[in-house]
């Protein structure tokens, strides 16, 4: 994956003045395995954040893993026949077969990454357990990867309206700050969905307690990577128009920005369920607001790609 | 500007993504069969299959390890009881020396004091997989030192 960290820069660079001769080169295939990823957490970060996973992925036999492995292969294979995670649309049976490797893959790493990233799989983890745990949360990583053209392309009948002809006379500072309004709308809403769900769970607290302090950077650093990934690296959605529209804001205000909202409604959502109360200690507000942002930062970009 | 030219889209729904200008023309190399892969899904498949094939091959190898190794357990006292406000606290770590997993391992400490008192005290460990240590503590009130502290596991489940 570092590689792919690495030239991230140049291809998200390079994206914005098209050049068809680079239609199937480096770039693209750096744009289609991050799209895959972007989907693959999407896709697999509730399930993530389900304590039976764990242990059922623990205690789970060699044989049932092999066997796991070959029915997720099945579906993703399935999947990838009609969606996939590359933009072809035309497939020799072959070339379906060898998209469904990458995708579970694909899936297997970023499964290994967020596992790696919420600790639980960790240096002290025994092989056993560390196998079952990544095989199990592989599932759903691998089915988001072969999903991930679908669930992020935006429908094209579900445009929203532009009142062009008046943007060119108004100020431009409040059309973009009105953008800026529908972006973060977006990401409130994103967010909500995604994390709603996990928001009233044990989960959150049992993974905030297992983190040692200065890794709720890590998940950070996490949460703001791939909300940049799934909204502006990827290809999903329009860029094009991203670009005009949010002229107010660059790609990286654009993510901070997102990110904050991300971790306000999920301070909220903590509230709600009472999960967060006045007289919990401090360092528990932060660990939890920001273990619970991590999945309500990806909705939230996804919700900016797909509202 | 970016808006969307509705008469390409009936016969081209890659263009949903995004409308770029580019994306004019690139639907038809899209759709069309392509004679080859370039060399970076070469790299990306070959990378891939590699990763899955370790993910297989560790897998069974776990398994041919570990299947007939059920669990067994080491308990030890890691280090020396530290006294807060008057309770002694017993740290102790137990370790899974099996291969395979166990479930509601159940830890048990009593203390025989001199003079003929006893105390207990009782740990459950939910899961403990092959070769795992996991680590808790025992309260006493009374000083370990000062009678014979018994730790060991007293049962277990199998998943």
């Amino acid at each position: 994956m570092s590689e792919h960290q690495e030239t991230l820069s140049s291809t998200s660079a390079s994206d914005l003045t098209p050049s068809a001769g680079a239609t199937y080169g480096w770039g693209q295939e750096l744009q289609d395995l991050l799209r895959g990823s972007a989907g693959s957490f999407l896709f697999g970060i509730p399930l993530l954040y389900t304590v039976e996973v764990w242990s059922i992925g623990s205690s789970a036999s060699g044989p049932m893993l092999l066997a796991i492995l070959g029915v997720t292969f099945v579906m993703v294979w399935l999947l990838t026949q009609t969606e996939g995670f590359r933009r072809t649309l035309s497939l020799r049976p072959a070339e379906a077969l060898m998209e469904s490797v990458e995708a579970l893959s694909l899936g297997m790493v970023c499964a290994a990454i967020a596992l790696i990233i919420l600790r639980r799989i960790n240096l002290d983890t025994p092989f056993t357990e560390t196998l079952g745990k990544l095989v199990f949360e592989g599932v759903p990583f691998s089915l988001g990867v072969a999903l991930a053209r679908s669930t992020l392309s935006q429908p094209r009948q579900r445009d929203r309206r532009h009142v062009n002809s008046s943007r060119r006379f108004a100020a431009p500072d409040l059309f973009n700050l009105q953008d800026t309004l529908i972006d973060l709308d977006a990401t409130l809403i994103g967010a909500i969905i995604i994390a709603f769900s996990i928001a009233p769970t044990e989960e959150v607290r049992l993974l905030s307690a297992s983190l040692p302090p200065l890794w709720l950077l890590i998940v950070m650093a996490a949460s703001l990577f791939s909300s940049y990934i799934i909204v502006f690296a990827s290809g999903f959605g329009d860029r094009t128009e991203r670009q005009q529209r949010g002229l107010l804001l660059s790609p990286v205000t654009e993510t901070l920005m997102a990110y904050i909202v991300a971790l306000a409604a999920s301070v909220m959502m903590l509230i709600f369920f009472q999960q967060l109360s006045p007289s919990d200690p401090w360092q528990e507000w932060v660990g939890d607001a920001i273990v619970l942002t991590f999945p309500a930062t990806i909705g939230g970009a996804a919700g900016r790609i797909l509202i | 500007m970016s808006q969307n030219n509705p008469a390409d889209s009936p016969t081209d729904p890659s263009a949903a993504s995004q409308n770029n200008s580019e994306e004019v023309k690139t639907p038809k190399t899209l759709l069309e069969p392509r004679t080859e892969r370039s060399l970076a899904e070469w790299v990306t498949f070959t990378i891939a299959a590699l990763i899955l094939s370790t993910l297989i091959g560790l897998i069974i190898y776990d398994w041919q390890a570990n299947q007939n190794r059920p669990p067994a357990f080491q308990v030890e006292v890691t280090e020396s009881a530290r006294i807060t406000d008057g309770r002694y606290y017993v740290p102790f770590s137990v370790r899974n020396t099996g291969g395979r997993i166990a479930r509601t391992v159940q830890v048990t400490a009593e203390l025989l004091l001199s003079d003929g008192e006893s105390e207990s005290g009782e740990q459950q460990i939910d899961f403990l997989s092959g070769n795992e240590r996991k680590s808790g503590s025992f309260v006493f009130a009374h000083n370990p030192q000062e009678g014979e502290l018994l730790i060991r596991v007293a049962s277990y489940g199998l998943p």
